[in-house]
């Protein structure tokens, strides 16, 4: 079975709750480009997006007591996101007229969420990305096609590959570092 | 170094103890670069979840070349949320001429005349977005007890296991919505390897179907269920 992700969100959000900032940092850390890209969304400009996020994991880490666990920790921290970004909006002449805007198209589509959830990564960038893991050696395209793609644990992955799981977690990390790398020199350098 | 790296990406997988959880948080606050490590094994994560033939490309590749640019040599975390994908949307427009649409456009249609719409376009996405993040995020968020009967369109459930739906290789979960959730036509989305599905039914609430099933087979579902 899949290790549950918010198992280690767990993990780190009692350790936030106890004032350990670097488990909050390492929360934030893996929520803000979600959040970021949420925001975003809503303003349409990176600045607000910004101050916005930064506004949020101030909420969050003020308001942390008060998560209880009853949803998952992102969906906590997305709703605070919302909030501040529709206040936000009503409090911007700017934004009004974003929204009224959006309330003239609403016969076409009401919704703007579904910008939100458009891609964003170009598909030839992408198209690369996943070209690069399948050129990787099999060993490790495996251990980490299984935990990305499939969401398998590390012990559901030994058990598939009858390697000791010690072996899977540096498959797993060194698939990643080479696609980090990957992206860094081919993506980045090769204008 | 490297050693240090690889905790990470299993502290990322949840894969460390509480002894190896404590010792690396402690390294990482002191170290922002591991920080950053954090937000591209969410957006490598991102990428490899998604499937190319249906992602939109909205941005040139320049602009993503600059996106990639800016995780190393500026703002780690904006760049790497501009790219970001937690969905992919994949609207068919073709749903509209398949009579599956409901009352709700002329409801929005009047809505917008109405001192209330910007509320309602707010609610709308409010609602929308959340129910969205809910089925993606919250496991128990789809394992309700519904009054649906899928027998009649060979479904089976099983409610040992979530109310799981499942005829041949195909397995959801459902959920029914009493409020509207401001969709005029079903709209479906990929999330990873699952479909979500969002059927208004006729008598205004909203059926999600999620979990891996063909669109042909979701539209049988929503015939069933306005029948």
């Amino acid at each position: 079975m899949k290790k549950n992700s918010d198992d280690i969100d767990s993990v780190l959000i009692e350790k936030a709750k106890n004032g350990n900032k670097g488990a909050f940092s390492i929360l934030v850390n893996k929520y803000y480009p979600r959040v970021y890209a949420t925001l975003f969304s809503f303003t349409k400009s990176k600045e607000d997006s910004e101050d916005l996020s930064q506004q949020t994991f101030i909420k969050v880490w003020q308001q942390l007591d008060s998560f209880r666990g009853d949803s998952a920790f992102f969906t906590w921290v997305y709703r605070i996101a919302i909030n501040l970004a529709k206040n936000f909006v009503a409090s911007s002449g700017f934004k009004k007229q974003k929204i009224n805007t959006s309330i003239e198209q609403a016969e076409i589509d009401i919704s703007s969420f579904e910008d939100i959830e458009s891609a964003v990564i170009h598909k030839q960038s992408l198209k690369e990305i996943k070209n690069f893991i399948n050129t990787l050696p099999e060993s490790l395209k495996t251990a980490f096609t299984l935990r990305e793609a499939e969401g398998r644990s590390y012990e559901d992955i030994s058990v598939i590959t009858d390697t000791p799981i010690g072996t899977v977690r540096s498959r797993i990390f060194r698939a990643r570092e080479s696609i980090i790398d990957f992206m860094q020199k081919e993506l980045i350098t090769n204008e | 170094m490297n050693e240090i790296n690889e905790k990470l990406s299993a502290l990322y997988d949840g894969e460390l103890n509480d002894a190896e959880v404590d010792e690396l948080i402690d390294i990482i606050n002191e170290e922002k670069s591991l920080q950053k490590r954090i937000s591209m094994y969410t957006l490598i994560g991102a990428a490899v979840s998604q499937q190319s033939s249906n992602v939109t490309a909205l941005d040139t590749r320049k602009n993503i070349k600059n996106a990639f640019s800016n995780i190393w040599f500026s703002n780690a975390l904006t760049a790497a949320a501009s790219v970001l994908l937690t969905l992919t949307f994949v609207n068919n427009v073709d749903f509209s001429r398949m009579d599956i649409n409901i009352n709700s456009s002329k409801q929005i249609s009047s809505a917008i005349n109405s001192k209330e719409a910007k509320n309602t376009a707010e609610k709308s996405n409010e609602y929308l977005a959340d129910h969205i993040m809910n089925i993606i995020n919250d496991p128990n968020y789809m394992s309700s007890k519904n009054s649906l009967d899928l027998q009649n369109v060979g479904y089976k459930s099983n409610s040992d296991n979530g109310y799981i739906h499942s005829k041949g290789n195909e397995s959801f979960q459902l959920r029914i919505e009493n409020k509207n959730l401001g969709i005029k036509q079903i709209r479906y989305w990929k999330h990873g390897n699952k479909m979500i599905y969002l059927v208004p039914l006729n008598d205004g609430r909203v059926l999600t179907l999620y979990g891996n099933i063909s669109l042909s087979s979701a539209l049988s579902i929503a015939e069933s269920a306005n029948k």
